[in-house]
């Protein structure tokens, strides 16, 4: 906003308000003027603006939609949004152009003798209905299976659950937040027994130090991103990298620390290791609040199909852990993860010094990881040492990927072993969802079933002869998708695929169902902050695309289920909401009422009398609290938070000599999940058309590799070929590729391994051996 | 006598302790010596990445509290006619004060920063690459308006500007519609007193700009370009 | 001609009052803050006197708990 000096006098109003504004937001955090900023935007079409969340990552920005004769035209950041306070990220501002796309699945796709027949979409439920129906009848509830989203809306994953647990009677319900959140949720149960981070973005503006734990958080959560950014101009907070690759966040940050893939977890542990070694210890804090745990080593990495792992904690004193740690110093550690002793020591003291404020914060990184969970507790136990936990400011965050990863898939509860509240293993759990559903409490099954990767293994062994997808794209996403592709192309398995576009997922399905975009549909997300965001249908689909909620009611009423989903089409989100909100009464988990989520831009869990907990577990601040200590992490039975011995393991596959490079897999800013959405809209096609395999400038040198040369990238499992890059986007270290997988024509997932954590059963993208040739 | 032992002893001690601390420092330097280390690349590395932060580091300029001199405005024809072409390097529009120096130090002086010069009653552009000193490498002075033979050279447009020209909805980012080699650093042209009126940016406060403007002109040859091959409307 | 700006604060649950008592005022330009108690006033008068004036009317408003001034330009 820059002003005129021809008019001295409208200048010297400006800075005599903005002096009061800055002010006041030094008396005030987080003070919001949405006038000003408002002001700022141009204005200059008559549009109707309509609030609700950003349809793509998990940060959860507050978007105004503006409609025109029933289409939507233009996008702006919510100013009164705290989230992102007005701003948006290119993706974010481009988002409602996908809509248009030509392509748009807008009727009832069913295959008939091998071709793609238009059917009215009443017809196709009754054949999704049926062929429900008669594959239970004839092969048992456990052949049919549902694969959901983080994508999907508090509604629709709560219909899903209902549909198949309450219903049916069958555990056979797994979403894609298992390739992406299953580790931080197992990682924050086993540490503190409750899920979702303690934490808020308003951390923010109270750091002074940032460490990111490989995450590349300029390009995967830029609005976040940006409030870091400015506290550094503003108040100097300081953004240390940690990372396995250079990236556009490393240029931007104070110190970048680079590590061999795998070794952050002997850096964690070499962290605490000074920690303790310095009298960094926050005695006081752990003896009050704090129980140490270990638990089984060598657990495997699930390679194998059916692979089953069970953990058998056991509980340790502070000595033991203090011993166990003398493998970790930063000597030893630095010989294996090429961290240098002195950044090991660094990490540690900005961690240790008790006047620095610190956040970590990560996401894909540590969640993707075949020892994921293990990786989350050891962060947490770093802040735990220190007592840098639940205050503003301080604390370990775990960010998000889709939207609605923590609102649905880990709340509502999308995944197998989990119901809305609790899980199913759990007798009381199943007591309370049966008496909320409606139903006899015998018909939820006790036993998990199928995880992500192993509902595909099952689809290809032939055991799942059923399943649907909705808002997801599996054969893009998966792992080792040169096995899942032919699998779910078999005959033996009748595949229905919900979704806006066509995409390869939807290219092997026996019924294709078109789904309402966002926009197109009322709804609930929840983002990584534990924020409750609805909004409005603000636009109609087009042709028959219906909410896929609806689909999943009129498919259960064709089924015989009718009574269990008395929903009405028009306000069924609003129905469902309520009924969800059942699940979570209580000051550890209250849901904010509908009528202030439709006033708000979202509101904090637990509400509680009326007011959003902005730090879980800290008295001062979350009314669950209860054991008269400042801090009480009543997750846990005994009120304390654990921190986990857990060792250094090596990866599943490292490069050798036939496969001399380490595969990282990632995002780019322009592209969002599997690039279904962001790929139709021109603007973010333009500035990034196709996937591309990056190199360090000596392997290219060595190879004799130039920029945009086309390179074959293959593994035991597969191969694909892409273009060159080198020393654009982003430098992996030496001895590493890294490939963006948004590419439907370029699918790099044919190449990545199925290992996963055995606890969260979360595959790994990260890591894996390849070899390069050119083409 | 005893005053000199003392004074050797004194000696004695310091000399051993010097040994000591010498050795210790000695043998810490050696630990890390061994261990092969992922050193972070320094310096330039990834320029189309980094650029864009590179103005907090070293300049410090309070972008966002400089008012704006109407008087003496560029605008972006002033900005296109000093260039053979758009992406061109911009010639020299005034005599250079050193004619023998590379210009490291020279030009420097007024263009890193930028400020109001008297002389020239016009604020100087700041460079966005201060880092490349051998200036005149690519900038040289206009001595003369003739040219040499009759001219053929047909000058190509430069990209337009305004609402709605490189933005694909009412209200939302523009694109970049320029190459970014050696111009990565956004705030240089587009902030300040000395940036082109059209092309001044209202929030220079943002620092990391290209989470919502992309580059719209893509250098690199389409690798076979997102098409999707089945066709279900049959 | 004074400029000054200034942080005012209302009395509890009156702020919406505030805004509308001080919006009626000619001199006054507010810009109310969303999530807190809180409005920012600038004042724009012609002479010394006037502003005085201003300031008295400004204290006289009962929703009104406390003007905390933050910054104030003179010019000629």
């Amino acid at each position: 906003m820059y002003t005129s000096l021809s008019n001295r006098r409208s200048f010297i109003k400006k800075m005599a308000m903005l002096s009061a504004m800055t002010a006041a937001a030094s008396m005030f955090p987080g003070i919001l003027f949405a006038d000003e900023q408002e002001k700022g935007i141009p204005d200059n079409v008559n549009l109707d603006w309509k609030k609700g969340p950003c349809r793509f990552c998990g940060v959860g920005c507050g978007i105004l939609v503006g409609t025109e004769n029933g289409k939507a035209v233009a996008v702006k950041g919510d100013p009164n949004c705290s989230v992102n306070k007005g701003l948006l990220c290119v993706k974010g501002y481009h988002q409602i152009m996908c809509i248009q796309s030509k392509d748009r699945l807008t009727h009832a796709l069913v295959k008939k003798n091998g071709r793609y027949v238009q059917t009215p979409l009443d017809e196709a439920l009754d054949i999704v209905a049926n062929k429900m129906k008669e594959t239970i009848a004839s092969h048992g509830k456990d052949s049919v299976a549902m694969y959901t989203s983080g994508q999907s809306t508090i509604p629709e994953g709560y219909v899903a659950s209902k549909l198949m647990k309450g219903a049916i009677g069958t555990n056979n319900l797994d979403c894609n937040a298992r390739l992406c959140m299953a580790s931080a949720v197992t990682g924050f149960l086993t540490s503190f027994g409750a899920d979702e981070p303690m934490g808020c973005y308003e951390d923010i503006d109270h750091a002074d130090y940032f460490v990111t734990w490989g995450n590349n958080m300029a390009e995967m959560h830029p609005v976040l991103f940006s409030r870091m950014l400015e506290q550094k101009s503003l108040r100097g907070a300081k953004i240390i990298d940690f990372a396995t690759r250079t990236t556009r966040s490393s240029t931007a940050s104070d110190r970048s620390i680079l590590f061999e893939p795998q070794t952050d977890l002997a850096v964690a542990n070499a962290i605490c290791y000074e920690i303790i070694k310095n009298g960094w210890v926050n005695k006081s804090f752990i003896e009050k609040h704090c129980s140490f745990s270990k638990g089984l080593t060598n657990m495997g990495y699930g390679l194998e199909d059916k692979y089953k792992f069970k953990d058998k904690p056991e509980k340790i004193d502070f000595e033991a852990y203090k011993e166990f740690l003398k493998d970790y110093s930063p000597e030893k550690v630095s010989k294996y993860s090429k961290v240098s002793v002195k950044d090991i020591k660094y990490l540690a003291s900005i961690y240790g010094n008790p006047n620095n404020k610190v956040v970590s914060y990560w996401c894909m990184g540590m969640n993707q990881h075949t020892r994921g969970t293990w990786m989350n507790n050891l962060v947490y136990n770093i802040h735990l040492l220190t007592g840098k936990i639940s205050q503003p400011g301080n604390g370990p965050f775990s960010l998000t990927g889709q939207p609605s990863a923590c609102g649905t898939a880990r709340e509502v509860g999308t995944f197998t072993h989990k119901l809305p509240k609790g899980v199913v293993m759990n007798k009381k759990h199943r007591e309370l969802a049966a008496k909320i559903w409606k139903v006899p409490v015998e018909r939820i099954p006790s036993k998990p079933t199928y995880h992500a990767t192993e509902m595909f293994r099952a689809v290809d062994r032939g055991d799942i002869k059923f399943i649907w997808t909705q808002a997801t794209n599996p054969l893009v996403s998966l792992p080792k998708t040169s096995r899942y592709r032919p699998a779910m192309e078999k005959k033996s398995c009748f595949v229905v695929v919900s979704d806006v576009f066509p995409t390869p997922t939807s290219d092997v399905a026996d019924v294709i169902l078109p789904a309402a975009w966002h926009i197109e549909k009322s709804g609930l997300y929840g983002n990584s902050e534990r924020r409750t965001q609805h909004w409005n249908k603000m636009v109609e689909a087009p042709g028959e695309a219906t909410a896929d909620a609806w689909m999943f009611i009129e498919v259960a009423k064709r089924m015989g289920y009718g009574d269990l989903f008395p929903y009405s089409k028009e306000n069924h989100v609003e129905e469902i909401y309520n009924e969800y909100k059942q699940f979570h009464e209580g000051a550890k988990h209250g849901m904010a009422p509908l009528e202030v989520l439709k006033k708000e831009s979202g509101a904090i869990w637990p509400y509680v009398n009326g007011k959003s907990t902005q730090w879980r577990f800290n008295a001062k601040y979350d009314p669950a609290c209860s054991n008269g200590e400042a801090f009480h992490f009543y997750g846990k039975p005994d009120g304390k938070a654990v921190i986990w011995q857990r060792p250094f393991e090596e990866a599943p596959e490292k490069p050798d000599k036939e496969y001399p490079f380490w595969l990282n897999t990632g995002r780019v800013v322009e592209h969002w999940h599997t690039g279904s959405m962001t790929r139709r809209i021109p603007v973010l096609h333009q500035a990034m058309p196709n996937a591309y395999v990056e190199f360090h400038p000596d392997d290219a040198k060595k190879l004799g590799i130039r920029n945009g040369e086309n390179i074959k990238v293959s593994s035991k499992r597969g191969s694909c070929v892409l273009p060159a890059s080198i020393n654009e986007r982003g430098l992996p270290t030496k001895g590493q590729v890294f490939v963006p997988f948004f590419d439907e024509n370029m699918l790099i997932n044919d190449v990545t391994l199925d290992a996963f954590c055995p606890i969260s059963k979360e595959p790994d993208y990260k890591k894996c051996a390849v070899k390069v040739q050119k083409v | 006598m005893r005053k000199r032992l003392g004074i050797i002893s004194f000696f004695v001690i310091i000399f051993i302790a010097f040994i000591v601390i010498w050795n210790y420092s000695y043998q810490q330097g050696l630990e890390e010596a061994y261990t092969p280390i992922i050193e972070t690349p320094t310096g330039k590395y990834i320029p189309s990445e980094s650029g864009v932060f590179r103005r907090f580091d070293d300049a410090g300029l309070g972008y966002a509290n400089m008012p704006v001199d109407e008087n003496h405005q560029r605008t972006l024809k002033d900005y296109y006619d000093n260039r053979a072409y758009p992406g061109a390097p911009p010639s020299i529009p005034h005599p250079v004060k050193k004619e023998r120096s590379l210009g490291g130090n020279t030009c420097i002086q007024c263009h890193q920063k930028g400020g109001f010069v008297e002389k020239f009653n016009t604020y100087a552009p700041v460079t966005p690459h201060p880092e490349m000193v051998n200036c005149r490498q690519c900038h040289v002075t206009k001595k003369t308006n003739t040219t040499f033979k009759e001219f053929a050279f047909a000058k190509v447009r430069p990209p337009k500007v305004g609402e709605g020209i490189n933005n694909a909805m009412p209200g939302s980012p523009p694109m970049i519609p320029h190459q970014l080699q050696m111009r990565e650093n956004c705030i240089s042209c587009h902030a300040g007193p000395s940036a082109p009126k059209e092309i001044r940016v209202t929030h220079p406060e943002r620092i990391n700009c290209r989470q919502c403007h992309l580059p719209s002109v893509i250098e690199q040859v389409d690798h076979n370009v997102f098409s999707r091959q089945t066709n279900y409307d049959e | 001609m004074p400029i000054k700006s200034y942080l005012v604060h209302p009395h509890r649950g009156r702020k919406k009052e505030l805004i509308k008592a001080l919006s009626v005022i000619d001199q006054c330009q507010i810009v109310p803050a969303e999530n807190k108690d809180l409005i920012v006033l600038v004042t724009d008068t012609e002479t010394g006197k006037e502003e005085e004036n201003l300031k008295e009317k400004l204290e006289a408003i009962e929703s009104l708990k406390l003007l905390a001034m933050v910054s104030g330009f003179n010019t000629p």
